[in-house]
């Protein structure tokens, strides 16, 4: 099952959009100085500020950051999931193969959602409908978006079923979610996500729901899919060690900016924020101080996440941060290039928001 | 499923002994003998009634003939008018006020799951205003003044329009039956709209709508599969006992519209302490209720899975 | 953002505030905080204003209007509010003799002679036409005929040319219709009708006999009176309204108030128990709270009616209650069964057993609080559903008996003259819409306001 990118001439159900086509330097998504905020009778919760970010073909991207930073609402707002009276996009443009997905979720028109972006969510318990077999729902996407009979679609939601490694499958599509344990679920929903084929599939945590070891099923599991079908992955987590395992690039996220952004590489061994390598601090291990672990007590980044009503000054990370300077809390740092060292070119350059890359900072300090 | 059923069955059956020895034994906690009280008798009446009751026996005798007799489906005989035998009386009158009564239900049931998917879908803007609105009207005033009031509206009605537009009373057309059961099924379909709204509020916010949009399913099917199936699930829960008022509310509709249903000889026969009847008729409709809840019990385990295949 | 106006002093480090974990807001208690809620919630504030008002009306409400509600004042037979209440004194009763009168000549407006022999009053109405050679019928209406297609009410058929009309005679207007009967006996074409206003009158004796008009008073012929005020006016046997309502309320609110707290509180006993105990015993006992539901309400009254001997005169209040206790328990036992069933499971009841507390303590601590807004919502709503019960009962005549008055008993007599005297049903009615919506509303109102917490702040 390989990822079809040519062009038909006519517009049949199910084939993928027409559009620019992702080259190693076109990306496939394009997200554009996002903002989105929130009218609530409390006040305007500017929940994204600024985001812009790019996804290539056959790549992951992971977007890291702790709760409430805006990770969840900048992937739903392109899924279009923000219910927009009280949400509003009111800056920025998100484009697919060139093709703006904020003003329409339909090109050609097709819903994109489910064909050429899928999403799969936390909680499979409660993201799938009680009362339908998950058979139907799996077929449901395939009759939606390619048209096929029920019993074509429910045949083929078998087949999806046994690709996502699920045992007695023909069995299991006649069952119901409550049936399942958390871990078969995980796999039924990314077999629905999957379903069409799409470009792009976006991973809301799926595995924070899930213990450690069905969690590093789930993530081969994704890691198998993407071999087979070149589609990309946008991986949402909290957790650095799904980061190091999965993801190519990475963008680091804190109350509602992109704090850094960069290959893999760069944030675990060049991170040039102070969140960042906060992160990477506060991450237990295994090995002993001794043997090149982290310490034996657990660094943890002290206060707690800004109140969204009304962000901090200057850089929002200020009040928390070790290095915080007096400009840090007058204005917000620009996006400094951290010159990128990694061996393609496909990754996403280098760059974190912080003061401590200005000249006249840089004398001053050490690289941490 | 069958043994989901089968249960259920099982179980009414057992409710139903339940409320005939109850009804039993009520009736003869009576400080007297029925039979002797202040109704005068006829000989004939008097004479049937030993006959078929074994009225000088000891108690427990009387018990087994009145559960032998009810298990044949055997009320017995009316007090007050000779040779009158309750199971005619229960068939000649039950359905006009089945038909009634399931009217009534058909009207609170579509009327309560529209508006409350209408108000929920347009959450605070004027659908749901007005909808409420009516909503607190209907479980607010009581049914008889409620029949009341339309019984006068109608005649209004009829007034201005110099004719029958829709009859003031009585049975035996279709449009005899439009008002009473309107009347009957409001503030059952007041109630089960608020009920749907309130559960239609719940299912628009979970996850797996949410999943479904995020599969670009089309908005009419999101309404149909994934929140109507799974807002109506409360709605059916409480249609059993919802079943219960509207044949209780169905007495007082029958009495104002001048019905000849089964209620309203019910209340006949309270009024007059005709025991046979009040009795007879009390286990039939303890029976008809019974196996009522039974039916919408398998009507959610239809509907819902978790129910059937846990238990 | 001008990074080149920046200076090196800005790239000194920046002294470190600790305010990040500061409490914004006081905290509250779990009821101070849904107190706070419902205070914000304008439709549960004026649902509770209007039931501390009815409260007020059906307690103090009779200390203030001190009028008996089963005293009948004949002069008001089911008048409505603010009714002329005038009554002019007038001789006693003199019997007509309409054979001496010259019957009146007819002219071509008035082809029958149709008119008033004398003044019209609550004594009688006295009409009179002429001559005739075929019978007369004589009808008298409430409304006028050409408004509602007919003459009304047949007194009489006539074969003399006068008539006194005596019968139940009201402070109103009236139609009389007079028809010429032809040779067969049906109705002709020819009527003619009079628009009658009745003065009520009394005579001096009975004013004085009523108390209207002290002994030492001096009184004359033509002097008018007021009678009694009725601000809502009065029913089908001349009993105050106004009184009745509050007398009716105490029955009703009593029956309301008093049934909901009763059963509930059975409910919760039992329901604790079972979902404390759990397993069989748990399903035992919600089996038999099933079969108490399928019995039927309405038998049971009547047994009870019967059973406590409830004879005449004597009201039937404590056999609806004491039905309504026997069962409606199983709903609220269910609940909170269900409730105690959920809170078992909790973290905080394992952590507070794990801290060694005793079994006691986490049901009185932390089990029954947590209950209790469920409770509350719960007794909320089952007071309209018992007053709509008490009402119905009532009207199918299985309440409270007569004479005293309830909500239900009075609109159960209001629907009989509806479209003659709708105030009769009118007020009763909206006494009963307005507490049952009351509660309603604040039992909305409580649920969310106790809601929240429990499903976390919304």
């Amino acid at each position: 099952m390989t990822h079809s990118t040519d062009n038909s001439a006519g517009s049949t159900v199910g084939a993928p959009i027409t559009g620019e086509q992702p080259t190693p330097r076109q990306p496939l998504l394009r997200v554009d100085d996002l903002h989105v905020d929130f009218q609530t009778y409390g006040g305007v919760v500017q929940a994204v500020r600024g985001v812009s970010f790019e996804v290539a073909a056959g790549q992951t991207l992971a977007i890291v950051g702790e709760s409430g930073c805006g990770k969840s609402v900048t992937v739903q707002s392109l899924m279009g999931l923000i219910p927009m009276p009280p949400g509003r996009i009111h800056k920025g443009t998100a484009t697919l193969r060139g093709h703006d997905i904020l003003a329409s979720k339909f090109v050609g028109g097709q819903d994109i959602r489910g064909r050429e972006i899928s999403m799969i969510f936390q909680d499979p318990m409660t993201s799938l409908n009680p009362t339908m077999t998950i058979g139907r729902q799996i077929a449901e996407t395939l009759e939606v978006h390619r048209g096929y009979s029920q019993s074509q679609a429910f045949n083929r939601a078998v087949e999806l079923l046994e690709m996502s490694k699920i045992p007695e499958a023909a069995k299991r599509a006649k069952q119901y979610p409550f049936e399942f344990s958390g871990g078969m679920l995980q796999r039924a929903m990314i077999a629905m996500a999957i379903a069409c084929e799409p470009a792009i599939l976006v991973a809301d945590e799926p595995t924070t729901a899930l213990d450690v070891t069905i969690q590093a099923q789930i993530l081969d599991l994704l890691g198998d899919l993407q071999q087979e079908t070149g589609m990309a992955i946008i991986l949402i987590t909290h957790d650095l060690g799904v980061v190091a395992r999965m993801a190519d690039d990475v963008m680091v996220m804190y109350a509602g900016e992109v704090v850094e952004r960069g290959s893999v590489d760069d944030i675990f061994y060049r991170s040039g924020h102070p969140y960042t390598q906060g992160l990477r601090l506060a991450m237990p291990s295994n090995k002993r101080a001794e043997d090149g672990g982290a310490e034996q007590t657990l660094l943890a980044i002290d206060g707690s996440p800004p109140d969204l009503f009304n962000p901090p000054t200057g850089c929002a990370y200020h009040p928390r941060c070790p290095h915080a300077m007096n400009v840090c809390a007058q204005q917000a740092p620009a996006q400094y290039g951290l010159g990128s060292t990694s061996a393609s070119n496909q990754g996403l350059s280098h760059q974190a928001a912080c003061w401590l890359h200005h000249e006249l900072c840089a004398a001053q300090k050490d690289q941490p | 499923m069958l043994k989901y059923a089968a249960k259920r069955i099982v179980l009414g059956l057992i409710t139903v002994w339940f409320i005939a020895s109850a009804t039993f034994f009520g009736m003869h906690a009576v400080p007297g003998d029925p039979l002797t009280g202040d109704k005068a008798l006829t000989p004939q009446i008097r004479a049937n009634l030993e006959a078929k009751y074994g009225l000088d026996k000891p108690l427990a005798t009387q018990y087994w003939i009145y559960l032998g007799n009810i298990a044949q489906g055997d009320f017995g005989i009316s007090y007050t008018q000779e040779n009158r035998r309750v199971n005619d009386i229960i068939r000649e009158h039950f359905p006009v006020s089945a038909t009634l009564g399931i009217l009534a239900i058909v009207f609170a049931g579509v009327g309560g799951v529209l508006w409350g998917a209408l108000t929920a879908l347009y959450r605070n803007r004027w659908p749901d205003v007005a909808i409420m609105f009516l909503v607190i009207l209907g479980i607010s005033v009581p049914s008889f003044v409620m029949a009341a009031i339309s019984q006068w509206s109608l005649v209004n009605l009829n007034q201005t329009a110099g004719g029958t537009v829709l009859p003031i009373g009585g049975w035996g057309s279709v449009w005899h039956m439009v008002t009473p059961a309107l009347v009957l099924g409001l503030s059952t379909m007041a109630y089960l709209t608020r009920l749907m709204r309130s559960s239609m509020l719940e299912v628009v916010n979970t996850d797996y709508v949410r999943t479904a949009r995020a599969k670009g399913v089309p908005a009419t099917q999101i309404f149909s599969r994934h929140q109507l199936r799974n807002a109506i699930l409360p709605v059916i829960t409480v249609l059993g006992p919802a079943i219960a008022g509207i044949t209780t509310g169905g007495f007082v509709v029958e009495i104002v519209f001048a019905i000849p249903g089964l209620g309203r000889y019910f209340v006949q026969a309270i009024q007059q302490l005709d025991y046979t009847v009040i009795m007879g008729t009390t286990v039939f409709y303890g029976a008809f209720l019974v196996f009522m809840v039974i039916l919408v019990d398998l009507i959610y385990g239809l509907i819902d899975p978790r129910v059937r295949v846990d238990q | 953002m001008s990074a080149t106006d920046l200076t090196q002093a800005d790239f000194a480090a920046l002294p470190r505030q600790h305010s990040a974990d500061q409490l914004s807001r006081p905290s509250l208690s779990y009821w101070a905080d849904a107190w706070r809620r419902l205070r914000a919630n304008p439709r549960a504030m004026s649902s509770l204003g209007l039931i501390l008002a009815l409260l007020a009306f059906v307690t103090v409400g009779p200390m203030v209007w001190t009028v008996d509600p089963s005293v009948q004042d004949v002069d008001h037979i089911g008048i409505s509010p603010g009714a002329d209440r005038q009554v002019t004194l007038t001789t006693p009763f003199i019997p007509w003799e309409p054979e001496a009168l010259t019957p009146p000549t007819p002219s071509t407006g008035n082809p029958l002679g149709f008119t008033l022999a004398q003044s019209a009053t609550t004594q009688s109405v006295r009409l009179t036409w002429a001559d005739q050679d075929s019978p007369r019928r004589l009808y008298r209406n409430l409304f006028a005929p050409e408004d509602t297609g007919s003459f009304g009410l047949p007194l009489a058929d006539l074969d003399t040319p006068y008539f006194e009309d005596r019968l139940d005679l009201q402070p109103e207007t009236y139609y009389y219709t007079l028809v010429a009967l032809d040779a067969a006996g049906e109705e002709s074409e020819t009527t003619a009708t009079l628009t009658i206003d009745v003065t009520r009158v009394i005579s001096i004796a009975q004013a004085q006999e009523r108390g209207l008009i002290q002994p030492d008073e001096s009184a004359e012929i033509g002097q008018t009176l007021k009678l009694a005020w009725h601000p809502l006016g009065t029913d089908y046997l001349g009993r105050d309204m106004l009184a009745r309502l509050m007398y009716g309320g105490q029955v009703s609110l009593f029956i309301g108030l008093l049934a909901p707290l009763a059963f509930v509180f059975l409910g919760v006993i039992y329901g604790s128990v079972a979902g404390f105990l759990g397993g069989p015993v748990d399903q035992a006992m919600m089996r038999f709270a099933d079969f108490v539901v399928a019995l039927p309400f309405l038998l049971f009254m009547i047994l009870f009616k019967v059973v406590f001997g409830i004879g005449p005169g004597e009201s039937g209040i404590l056999p609806m209650l004491a039905a309504m206790i026997i069962l409606l328990w199983p709903a609220p036992a269910r609940l909170v069964r269900g409730q105690i069933l959920q809170i078992r499971e909790e973290a905080y009841v394992s952590a507070s057993k794990l801290l060694g507390a005793t079994t006691p303590y986490v049901v009185g601590r932390h089990m029954l609080p947590n209950t209790l807004g469920v409770i509350l919502v719960t007794i909320t709503f089952q007071v309209p559903s018992a007053i709509f019960t008490e009402a119905f009962l009532s009207f199918i005549g299985m309440g409270v008996a007569p004479p005293t008055p309830s909500w239900g008993a009075m609109c159960n007599e209001g629907i009989k003259s509806m479209l003659t005297r709708p105030h009769e049903l009118l007020f009763p009615a909206m006494m009963i819409s307005a507490t049952v919506l009351a509660f309603n509303l604040l039992g909305d109102g409580l649920r969310d306001a106790l809601d929240a917490r429990m499903r976390g702040a919304e």
